[in-house]
């Protein structure tokens, strides 16, 4: 077992690599096949492709763990919430139960629904429509995910896509009447991250598989 | 666990390449000569399509002394028929490429 700095990092890889893959017959494989490689260089693309390959393998099994499923759900759940809350609260000032556009209230930025009262003026009645059909697509796709149905990932990327013109709407909303709902970008920034990342994390866990022959 | 079916164009290289010598059984290393794949796509397919029945794994001593046991490959008789019925619209596709230009 001697060779270049190239070797032993290779082989110090391929070790990792095998370590990580879930099978651990194809870790073994993997990481055998690099005594047959003559060339060092070559060896460490090798293993730097092996260690990819157990990672990939390593993400694709613990998809298919409850955990990460519970997790994923619940973060369906939230964006759900999220798409509810404002045509909550444009119902309910609009119906004066200020009891609760109070409490809503109380979690906007600002602590304070009557700040956003221009912005809910300035609501076109379609806009809140449109959110809650975002939210039930969400909720949908939840169920879908929940029943291990196909196409859960496609409903997602719906609802995201009606999140996205929403958010484009109440953008200008917010120009004409003066009043950002969500000052802070970051924040802004992390839901529709959120969003997008759960997205994936659906879609690769919902793929469609193929059955053993 | 199985996982996606096989439409890859990485997937139809590998499954080619083994249909050209079917009864030999192939190394790792080899296969990825032959493809010209990265061992980060080429070990994922393989293991895909051992997942479905598609291909079979045997553990073979090395050659060479001090040496350790190597993994190698070769499509099933199932897996034979995939690849064959795959690569029959690929052959098509070819032909009328070929028949458009002439």
């Amino acid at each position: 077992m001697t060779g270049g700095f190239s070797r032993r990092i290779a082989r110090a890889l391929m070790r990792h690599a095998a370590r990580v893959m879930p099978a651990p017959d194809w870790g073994a494989a993997m990481h055998n096949e690099l005594e047959a490689i003559a060339d060092d260089q070559v060896a460490l693309r090798w293993a730097i492709g092996c260690l990819v390959a157990g990672y990939g393998e390593r993400a694709n099994s613990m998809l298919q763990t409850w955990y990460v499923r519970l997790g994923v759900a619940g973060l369906i759940a939230l964006l759900a919430c999220r798409e509810f809350f404002a045509p909550l609260l444009i119902f309910a000032y609009r119906m004066h139960y200020l009891g609760l556009a109070h409490f809503l209230g109380l979690r906007t930025a600002g602590d304070d629904y009557r700040r956003l009262i221009p912005v809910i003026d300035a609501t076109l009645p379609w806009l809140p429509v449109l959110w809650v059909a975002a939210g039930l697509l969400f909720l949908i796709a939840l169920w879908r995910m929940l029943r291990r149905s196909e196409g859960s990932a496609l409903l997602f990327f719906l609802a995201f896509g009606l999140d996205l013109v929403g958010a484009v709407m109440a953008k200008s909303i917010e120009a004409s009447t003066g009043v950002v709902v969500t000052p802070n970008i970051l924040v802004r920034a992390a839901g529709e991250v959120l969003m997008l990342s759960t997205g994936v994390l659906l879609w690769r866990m919902t793929r469609r598989r193929a059955r053993p022959v | 666990m199985t996982r996606t079916p096989n439409r890859s164009r990485q997937t139809q290289r590998l499954l080619a390449a083994m249909l050209e010598e079917p009864s030999t059984w192939r190394y790792g290393y080899e296969l990825l000569k032959v493809t010209g794949l990265q061992s980060g796509t080429l070990y994922p397919a393989l293991l895909r399509l051992s997942e479905q029945g598609l291909l079979e794994a045997q553990w073979r001593e090395a050659d060479e002394p001090g040496k350790p046991p190597r993994h190698v490959y070769r499509l099933t008789r199932a897996g034979l028929a995939f690849a064959r019925e795959q690569s029959v619209p690929a052959r098509k596709k070819a032909g009328a490429l070929l028949g458009a230009k002439a």
